[in-house]
């Protein structure tokens, strides 16, 4: 077990910059996720940290060791794979064993850890099989097993999940959590899936084109976001926001003044976000009608989605935005296009800059 | 999904249909080799010898210096696989995984050399071959052969090296191997069945090659391959097809043989369960 300090590292091919200059250090036994839609750099960024590809710029210090150029076998790490990369010609015994081997340890040694490796994440019975005779969720154990049984000073994991069921990738997730608090190696996890990022970080690295948005504690990114982009990514439904003016503390909004109980310097166009789930039906601090464009139930909680003057599609959104989304306590019906009241406490707004996107 | 009658009674036709063309040489070639020289000239045709000459075969073998011809053939053909292999997976290896700049031109030239005729390359070869001094000794063959082998090797190799995912070497290295050490220890190993019919596709290039042995070999007897042995059975003025038959049944026994010992390797689906 190790921390890691990722200093000022960068990546770019030619003139196209995939990563521009990344520090982070991560503490001895943390569990670090690294978020972002697709092409953001986050999956760069773990190549880099395991010695797959070379950084254009910045070291990489694992432990008290420089490791920025030593060969991935070098680095005492153990990375799981997207597609799992298990060896297809081995049985799960070899696949588990094969980095021990590679390390020249010692035949009965190889066998009492991969033993072991084998018993926690349950796979013994398979041990004799060839990965082709597995389900996914055992391929996926076996892909773990192949990173614990070296003991490395960290888990490098790169979407492991993404390719099970939603019941299965719920059920790892969890599994993935509890082998961490076991077994306390240092790890860094990437994904896509904000959900994942918010149930299983001990600290969540949001990235977008190559940057490092926001570094915080899950529930510090959901409540403090940083920018537009962070408020936009955490949370499901995602952010409402709505393009609007604020003068000399009085925002104009939803067709009204609203008085903004914080105070704030700022005057011009700003974007106001408000998360849906802050959204009540009926009267609020701030009321407004609507009529609902779509209502989607799930049960005693429905999505309603709405068109208010201002609306904003999110960075990062195709565009196919219906609107605004209220996301409200309501077991009966709701009509589609009959007018509702809903409200929202003003304290609950979060606003940013409307050029830089930067929170106010 | 249950096959209808006329669907089974398609299948059937279709699968005897090629059987038969496919079997039919090998048939006559029997037939040729165990009839008497004056029942192969008969109009129409027996489909069986009334009295099979059996004993053919020792004649012919006792005749013809066939066991140096086959050892000759398979000195050539297996000094060609041994070189157009290592060559083509090293090649093939490189062209799938390394992006480097015009590497799929490259590649592509590589592939035209395929295109040109072997009969056109065959003046060049013997100026070069002349020139070391090379004329009369096997190491023409072996050379010649994997000349033609090698560009087509390489992109058959390089299309089977494509559909391994380039992750399971990504985890050897993590696991300590070296990029080499990567590649034999994954790669190879699950390249299995691409390397064996690779493998065997130039061993029956080479083997059955009579153009670059008649020009490179034809002054050195002791050198002939197989196929060039028995086309010296062929008379002024008379030819015993039934002799050149027997010998061409001992010319086809190795391609056989081999094809059986490399059978096992040739299945598909070895990447099975690296990915999800």
């Amino acid at each position: 077990m190790a921390n890691i300090s990722i200093r000022n590292v960068s990546k770019s091919y030619g003139a196209l910059n995939v990563l521009r200059p990344f520090s982070l250090e991560i503490e001895h036994g943390e569990f670090v996720v690294l978020v972002g839609p697709s092409g953001c750099g986050k999956s760069t960024m773990l190549k880099i940290l395991a010695g797959l590809e070379p950084a254009t710029e910045g070291q990489i210090f694992i432990g008290d060791r420089e490791v920025t150029d030593l060969a991935p076998g070098d680095r005492d790490i153990a990375m799981v794979f997207q597609n799992y990369a298990l060896y297809p010609h081995l049985t799960v015994r070899q696949n588990i064993g094969f980095g021990l081997k590679m390390r020249g340890t010692d035949k009965t040694e190889i066998d009492r850890r991969v033993d072991d490796a084998a018993r926690i994440l349950e796979v013994t019975p398979y041990l004799d099989r060839k990965p082709k005779d597995l389900s996914g969720g055992q391929r996926q154990r076996v892909a773990l097993g192949r990173a614990i049984v070296r003991q490395p000073q960290a888990f490098l994991m790169d979407e492991p999940l993404s390719n099970l069921d939603a019941k299965l990738r719920v059920h790892m997730r969890a599994e993935i959590g509890a082998l961490h608090k076991r077994i306390g190696v240092t790890t860094v996890y990437v994904t896509h899936d904000q959900v994942e990022a918010m149930t299983m970080a001990d600290r969540v690295v949001i990235m977008q084109g190559g940057l490092i948005q926001q570094i915080a504690a899950p529930d510090e990114l959901f409540n403090n976001p940083a920018n537009l982009f962070v408020a936009g990514f955490i949370g499901s439904p995602g952010m409402n926001f709505l393009n609007a003016e604020l003068r000399d503390g009085q925002l104009t909004a939803f067709g009204q003044q609203i008085s903004l109980p914080r105070a704030t310097t700022h005057q011009g166009p700003v974007v106001v976000g408000l998360r849906p789930e802050h959204l009540t039906l009926g009267e609020g601090p701030v009321t407004f009608s609507v009529r609902p464009t779509l209502v989607e139930s799930l049960g005693s909680e429905k999505y309603v989605y709405f068109e208010a003057e201002g609306a904003r599609i999110a960075d990062g959104e195709d565009g196919k935005s219906k609107g605004l989304i209220a996301r409200v306590s309501h077991s009966g019906t709701l009509p589609r296009n009959e007018e509702i009241r809903l409200g929202f406490d003003p304290a609950l707004l979060y606003l940013f800059d409307f050029k830089t996107g930067e929170r106010l | 999904m249950r096959r209808t009658f006329a669907q089974s009674l398609a299948l059937y036709a279709t699968v005897i249909f090629t059987l038969l063309m496919i079997l039919f040489p090998v048939y006559w070639l029997l037939v040729t080799a165990l009839s008497t020289t004056d029942e192969l000239y008969r109009l129409p045709p027996t489909f069986w010898p009334a009295d099979p000459q059996w004993d053919i075969f020792a004649r012919v073998w006792a005749a013809k210096p066939i066991l140096m011809w086959l050892w000759n053939s398979m000195l050539a053909a297996v000094g060609s696989v041994a070189l157009s292999m290592l060559v083509s997976v090293s090649a093939g290896y490189a062209l799938s995984r390394y992006s480097m700049r015009g590497g799929a031109t490259m590649g592509l030239f590589v592939l035209t050399a395929k295109m040109l005729p072997a009969t056109l390359l065959v003046i060049p070869l013997f100026s070069i071959f002349s020139s070391f001094g090379l004329i009369g000794s096997l190491w023409t063959l072996v050379l010649a052969h994997s000349t033609m082998i090698i560009p087509f090797a390489t992109w058959m190799l390089k299309g089977y090296f494509d559909t391994i995912p380039k992750e399971l070497e990504q985890a050897a290295m993590v696991d300590g191997c070296s990029p080499i050490g990567a590649m034999v220890r994954v790669v190879l190993p699950i390249a299995t069945p691409g390397l064996a019919a690779t493998a065997l596709y130039a061993f029956v290039l080479s083997w059955a090659d009579y153009a670059y042995a008649r020009t490179f070999l034809v002054n050195s007897p002791d050198n002939w391959t197989a196929n060039l042995g028995i086309t010296t059975m062929q008379g002024e003025y008379v030819t015993y097809w039934n002799d050149i038959s027997a010998a061409s049944v001992f010319i086809a026994l190795p391609i056989i043989a081999i094809y059986l010992f490399l059978e096992r390797y040739l299945v598909g689906g070895l990447t099975a369960g690296a990915e999800k």
